[in-house]
């Protein structure tokens, strides 16, 4: 009896282990490829001379992208639009996600096949770890590979020449010498920020809160917190009072949510911060969770978050979705010389920034006086100062705001 | 002032219920390295427990009813899970160190690397994604935390400091740990069986000469003591963390231990580690934002020191500490020795 129970024992143990060796063995797969055991019965039900087509594309265009499933198989084990994600989670509710909804919606719409690939070692990820996924996305028989977040910057510059004949798109990111292959695709995220920051001054809040994922060395989250900056700055000019922001990029170098970060905008909000601009992927977790226990606000990012959590008032948008879907048709109908190459900027005159009209929580800003600022935004005669190069993020410290009284944590 | 109290205790809490988990094994005679992987395992069982259990209508239809008795019921619940399978996977550490004597050091240590790739390869499987959190992003404070409002007082009303402290924005597992924490602390040393256990982990075969099984003992102490970290982890995944289990609690099982041993294996010792420890840690994080005297001036922040001073602090606060009280320390005699019954 003790002998069998011995045994039984050692078998858990070595099968556990075994299970985890299995997790870790081919980590640049992630959880796109399905259990081995499911997969002769998904092939066989693949008609052959469907190779290339999708088997799980749902029929009929699907406007909902959570409609449509994040791994699918393809019958020839090939994935024609591959999608590379930033550091973080893919389903991180912002950046990753949005990226790869466009990815997913252009797939389903379309009739290709796709797949994520996540880097291998997560929040540790490496250049090469990064070069490993974008090599595996064209083993795999990528025709465009998706690649999100300017950290990618290294490893594509040596995908990209080492593999000349597939398209990149470049999402977040700017582009790269001597690689025709690469569409570089950035937003004017400050113009997003701009607006985030004067709605909700004019809508009354008088102390806000920016904590920003990067460790301050991320352009794009750089230039939404300066927009942000110079929006509570304008509204605040006019409203004629002085606004205090408190300005951090503590806690949030790799994204993540932490106990710590949750702690300390806690503390924000425990000394008056009335709403904090959540300006990273998972981090949001945190700054909601200290949000909602202290009855405070949040601003959400790059996609619109109200859906999360009933403390996000708006979310300073940008169009990932429809860029990457816009960038990806380049591809198929071979216009992609059209954007390969070089940068692309899109921002208000794109309509690629913008607030969720939608779910609007504000009641004394309003959405007309929004889209008359949008407007203007997007004529041109209201400007936001960028940051474009790294030389620029002094910028927000080093200029006197006239009604904001900026505290950089 | 408050907020201060009162983040010190949702740190310090999950760390004297882990660092008494260490006390149950180690006073019987195993050495419990394992705390960090059985709080990590806790941690996800009491989080997919509460992500399952939102899906279930009754207590969804709870929420939105604000029923918040039947929220509370479901946390400890939770922790029941938490602390029911941490026991269960505390029981191959037992296994491993009473039956097979093997070395507990090298078993503890093997259960610390399989806890957080188990746990990521399950929440992989459930979640396909790297995190379990809440389902829907709900968020625990919304479901579990005691507020205001959850009690019918008005947010403006002013409940004095204690009311304020211990009333407002809590988490009912906090009280409830603390609770456990002195209930077990009276087991272990004002009971019978707190007695024997204690014998056994200081001298085996004197307490089997007297006829207690020290197998069954050992069996006991190590199996209270994953019950106790698996709640611990589930408690810190809970009130720090979101509620979300990723395959990791920051190192606090490992923290747990040398808030065991800075205690000297004494559950008051323990306590007053586990709030020194606590309290820098909440500094370390929220410097910038701790009022002390309630006049609006962040004192800290103001201070020209650097932010990598504060986040030191409590790692040199236990050095320092270590180095004084070091000395007079002193382990379960018999401690990390199998027994066997033939040596005298």
């Amino acid at each position: 009896m003790k002998k069998l129970s011995a045994l039984l024992l050692a078998m858990a143990m070595v099968l556990s282990l075994a299970a985890c060796s299995n997790n870790n063995a081919d980590p640049t797969q992630g959880a796109s490829n399905p259990p081995a055991a499911s997969q002769p019965g998904s092939e066989e039900s693949n008609p052959p001379e469907e190779s290339t087509a999708p088997s799980e594309a749902p029929a009929g265009p699907v406007e909902n992208p959570d409609d449509i499933p994040d791994t699918m198989t393809s019958a020839d084990n090939k994935y024609q639009v591959a999608f590379i994600t930033d550091v973080g989670q893919l389903k991180d509710k912002s950046f990753n996600q949005g990226t790869f909804d466009g990815v997913k919606l252009y797939a389903a719409a379309n009739n290709k096949s796709y797949k994520y690939y996540q880097p291998a070692n997560g929040d540790q990820a490496t250049d090469d770890d990064r070069y490993n996924a974008m090599k595996a996305a064209v083993d795999g028989g990528a025709e465009v590979v998706v690649c999100a977040g300017f950290m990618q910057t290294a490893a594509l510059s040596r995908a990209a020449a080492e593999f000349p004949e597939v398209p990149f798109v470049f999402i977040d990111g700017s582009p790269i010498d001597g690689c025709d292959n690469v569409a570089a695709i950035a937003f004017a995220e400050h113009q997003s920020g701009y607006l985030a920051g004067y709605a909700v001054v004019k809508e009354g809040y008088e102390k806000l809160g920016f904590s920003g994922g990067g460790g301050g060395t991320n352009p794009a989250c750089c230039r939404f917190g300066y927009g942000f900056v110079q929006g509570a700055n304008a509204a605040a000019a006019e409203l004629g009072k002085t606004v205090d922001i408190n300005y951090s990029w503590e806690y949030g170098a790799n994204f993540g949510a932490s106990t710590e970060l949750q702690t300390m905008i806690s503390g924000w909000y425990n000394n008056g911060t009335e709403i904090v601009f959540a300006c990273g992927g998972s981090m949001f977790q945190s700054i909601v969770a200290a949000a909602a226990a202290n009855d405070g606000d949040v601003i959400g990012v790059d996609v619109d978050q109200s859906a999360q959590s009933e403390t996000v008032v708006t979310s300073a948008m940008k169009g990932l979705s429809t860029s990457v879907q816009w960038a990806v048709a380049k591809v198929y109908d071979n216009s992609f010389s059209d954007i390969g190459g070089k940068g692309t900027s899109l921002g208000a005159k794109d309509d690629a920034v913008g607030l969720p009209t939608a779910t609007w929580k504000m009641e004394t800003y309003t959405v007309a006086e929004y889209e008359a600022q949008l407007a203007d935004m997007a004529s041109g005669k209201l400007v936001v100062d960028s940051m474009e190069t790294e030389a620029d993020f002094a910028k927000l410290a080093d200029t006197e705001w006239s009604n904001v009284n900026l505290n950089v944590i | 002032m408050t907020f201060l109290i009162q983040q010190t205790l949702l740190y310090a809490v999950p760390l004297m219920i882990v660092a008494l988990a260490g006390v149950f094994a180690e006073r019987s005679g195993i050495i419990n390295l394992a705390l960090e992987g059985i709080m990590i395992f806790g941690a996800f069982v009491g989080v997919f427990f509460v992500n399952l259990m939102q899906g279930v209508s009754f207590f969804s239809d709870a929420y939105a009813a604000k029923n918040w008795l039947t929220l509370q019921g479901l946390e400890l619940l939770a922790m029941l899970a938490a602390a029911a399978l941490g026991a269960v996977f505390s029981l191959l550490l037992s296994f491993a160190s009473v039956n097979l004597k093997a070395d507990q050091t090298i078993g503890g240590t093997a259960l610390n690397l399989m806890a957080p790739a188990l746990v990521l390869f399950l929440i992989r499987i459930i979640a396909n994604q790297n995190t379990l959190g809440m389902a829907d992003g709900s968020d625990a404070a919304s479901w579990f935390m005691i507020k205001k409002s959850t009690l019918g007082i008005d947010r403006k009303t002013d409940l004095g400091f204690l009311g304020e402290t211990f009333i407002n924005k809590v988490y009912l597992a906090t009280y409830v740990c603390i609770l456990l924490f002195i209930v077990l602390s009276i087991l272990l040393y004002k009971t019978k069986f707190g007695l024997r256990l204690r014998s056994c982990g200081e001298n085996p075969q004197a307490a089997d000469s007297l006829g207690i099984n020290v197998y069954k003992m050992r069996y006991a102490g190590t199996t209270i003591s994953g019950a106790l970290a698996g709640m611990g982890g589930f408690v810190y995944a809970l009130t720090t963390a979101n509620c979300a289990s990723t395959g990791d609690v920051a190192g606090f099982g490992f923290l747990a231990l040398a808030v065991m041993i800075f205690g000297n294996w004494k559950p008051l010792n323990i306590a007053g580690a586990a709030l020194l420890f606590g309290l820098f840690k909440c500094i370390a994080a929220s410097y910038t934002s701790i009022d002390i005297n309630g006049d609006g001036i962040c004192m800290l922040a103001k201070a020209p020191i650097s932010a990598h001073v504060y986040r030191m602090l409590p790692y040199l606060i236990t050095l320092i500490v270590l180095a004084f009280t070091s000395k007079k320390s002193r382990a379960p005699k018999a401690e990390g020795v199998p027994y066997d019954k033939g040596l005298r």
